[in-house]
């Protein structure tokens, strides 16, 4: 049976956009299966595939590592695992971001053809990233024993803080995703940010530099998220307020998140 | 049911100059909020039983894709509602979901996860699809060497593989040749008389004629005519043949 017309009231926005983001969820196996698809596909044809990310990480790595070293006056055998570390985060948070943007205007064409519930685009921008970030993560282990980092314990830490970071960029994708698909000028505005913040975080050089100001510097969310993966495999603890920060981050904008997508679901596909 | 879309033109685009009409009350960047609602479809009441072969009719523009797109649960209606007592399967477009490098067995497989069939499930399905389509050896080779023809071959197959409970077509379908045509409604007459529910758009008549058992007859957005499908038809013929005047987007404010 197919009714049309003024009938019983939906279910609330609320309800409507919840049960979106399980059902995205539960199609796992569809958003995996594409995340890999897409992959293949972006490195088909090239010798080293996926590990060309990693080659030219490594790459910038040396570089400004040896560099940034001296000009900072630092320790080359210290520097670099922070400036690895800090780079190969930085690449999926800043890709994340950027890519977050076209979560539903890269797919148009099966929003318009295909039903499909709109939280998988973003489970598969954000899977796909987290494959291309465990391609990266490659060189990390190489740099650290190189460098004889002093692990501990606290080497486990850095599951949770991998989990909280995907948690984060799912977030991420539905939020800039929706802004974009009904703005068209947000992706270079957001992109704007992101060159700036990269200069702005203590990603390549210590907040400790900072004196009086590092306060400021630890309490950027981006700050936060490179801090809680790249502390523990230093061997030192985290700043402060780090994980307070990423939780907080976490949990204000997964709410707005939520609450900009249950109000907006339906009109997605009148956006893009 | 309606459906209004807001046209959103490259001003009502910018981020920046929405902030800016909101903070000086709309003198500067007038144009930022500035939208034409266009009703693409206006107080549709329908019901679509079981077995019911539903032709949508209508002149270019009328409506009828956007009506398949909100059964297909694509678009939520503006006004009103689709309650669908199964699951609705669309073939709007042949090529969606095909990966163009992709072999035509392999596309199977990936065309039925949009469909939310499970790789391991289609496989099973794969041999038979593949006879359906007729298409042999040309199944080994990349989907971008198909003809129109032939990636209409492969989507229907595909769609149909799983007897689908509702089953909604847009009209590239009427341009398979007459032998796929025949398989194709001999196909369907199975789904329906396991109460299946059909819904097609199409400008031929013959097809529709040969295919629906309903009609319904839209333009510009509202129902002309509704009934049995031969009724529908010579509704839609004498309103061709008579003068009107020219159609004007069904603006709203």
């Amino acid at each position: 049976m197919l009714n049309i017309g003024e009938l019983a009231p939906a279910p609330s926005r609320t309800t409507q956009a919840a049960a979106d983001v399980v059902e995205g969820l539960d199609k796992s196996w569809l958003w995996m299966a594409l995340a890999v698809q897409d992959i293949k596909l972006r490195y088909r044809g090239s010798i080293l595939g996926p590990f060309w990310i990693t080659v030219s990480t490594a790459v910038m790595v040396g570089v400004m590592g040896v560099l940034y070293a001296r000009l900072f006056r630092a320790e080359v055998a210290v520097y670099l695992p922070f400036l690895t570390v800090g780079l190969v985060v930085w690449q999926f948070v800043s890709t994340v971001i950027t890519e977050g943007c076209s979560t539903f205007l890269a797919v148009q064409g099966i929003i318009h053809q295909v039903r499909m519930p709109f939280s998988l685009h973003a489970y598969r921008l954000v899977y796909r990233n987290l494959l291309v970030l465990a391609h990266n993560l490659a060189i990390v282990p190489i740099v650290l024993v190189i460098f004889g980092a002093p692990l501990d314990w606290r080497v486990i830490t850095v599951l949770p803080a991998f989990l909280l970071l995907a948690v984060n960029a799912v977030w991420v994708s539905m939020l800039f995703g929706m802004v974009s698909a009904r703005f068209r000028d947000v992706p270079p505005i957001v992109m704007s940010f992101l060159q700036v913040a990269f200069f702005v975080t203590p990603i390549f050089w210590s907040p400790d530099l900072l004196g009086v100001w590092k306060p400021l510097a630890e309490l950027n969310p981006l700050f936060a998220a490179i801090d809680v993966v790249r502390a523990p495999l230093l061997g030192v603890a985290p700043a402060t307020y780090s994980w307070l920060v990423l939780v907080m981050t976490t949990m204000v904008g997964g709410c707005a998140s939520f609450a900009l997508f249950a109000r907006f679901r339906s009109r997605i596909a009148f956006w893009v | 049911m309606s459906v209004e879309f807001s046209i959103y033109q490259g001003s009502s685009r910018s981020l920046k100059k929405a902030l800016l009409a909101t903070s000086t009350q709309g003198n500067l960047a007038r144009d930022a909020l500035d939208r034409i609602n266009v009703r693409a479809l206006n107080g549709l009441n329908l019901d679509i039983e079981n077995g019911d072969r539903l032709a949508l009719i209508g002149p270019n523009g009328a409506g009828k894709s956007t009506l398949l797109k909100v059964l297909a649960g694509i678009y939520e209606p503006t006004q009103g509602r689709v309650m669908a007592s199964g699951k609705v399967s669309a073939i709007l477009d042949a090529s969606v979901g095909l990966n163009p490098d992709a072999t035509g067995r392999e596309n199977i497989i990936l065309r039925g996860m949009y469909m939310d069939i499970h790789p391991r499930e289609m496989r099973a399905h794969a041999d038979e699809v593949a006879e359906f389509t007729d298409l042999g050896h040309y199944l080994d080779m990349p989907v971008r060497t198909y003809s129109a023809g032939m990636m209409i071959r492969l989507a229907f197959a595909i769609t149909t593989c799983i007897p689908p409970e509702i089953l909604v077509m847009d009209e590239w379908l009427t341009a398979g040749d007459a032998h796929f045509l025949g398989k194709a409604q001999q196909r369907m007459a199975e789904f329906v008389r396991g109460s299946s529910i059909l819904v097609l758009a199409s400008h031929s008549m013959e097809l529709l004629e040969q295919w629906c058992n309903r009609g319904i007859f839209l333009d510009q957005g509202r129902v002309v005519a509704m009934g049995g499908i031969k009724d529908v038809i010579a509704a839609y013929k004498r309103h061709i043949d008579a003068p009107h005047p020219p159609a004007r987007a069904a603006a709203v404010s």
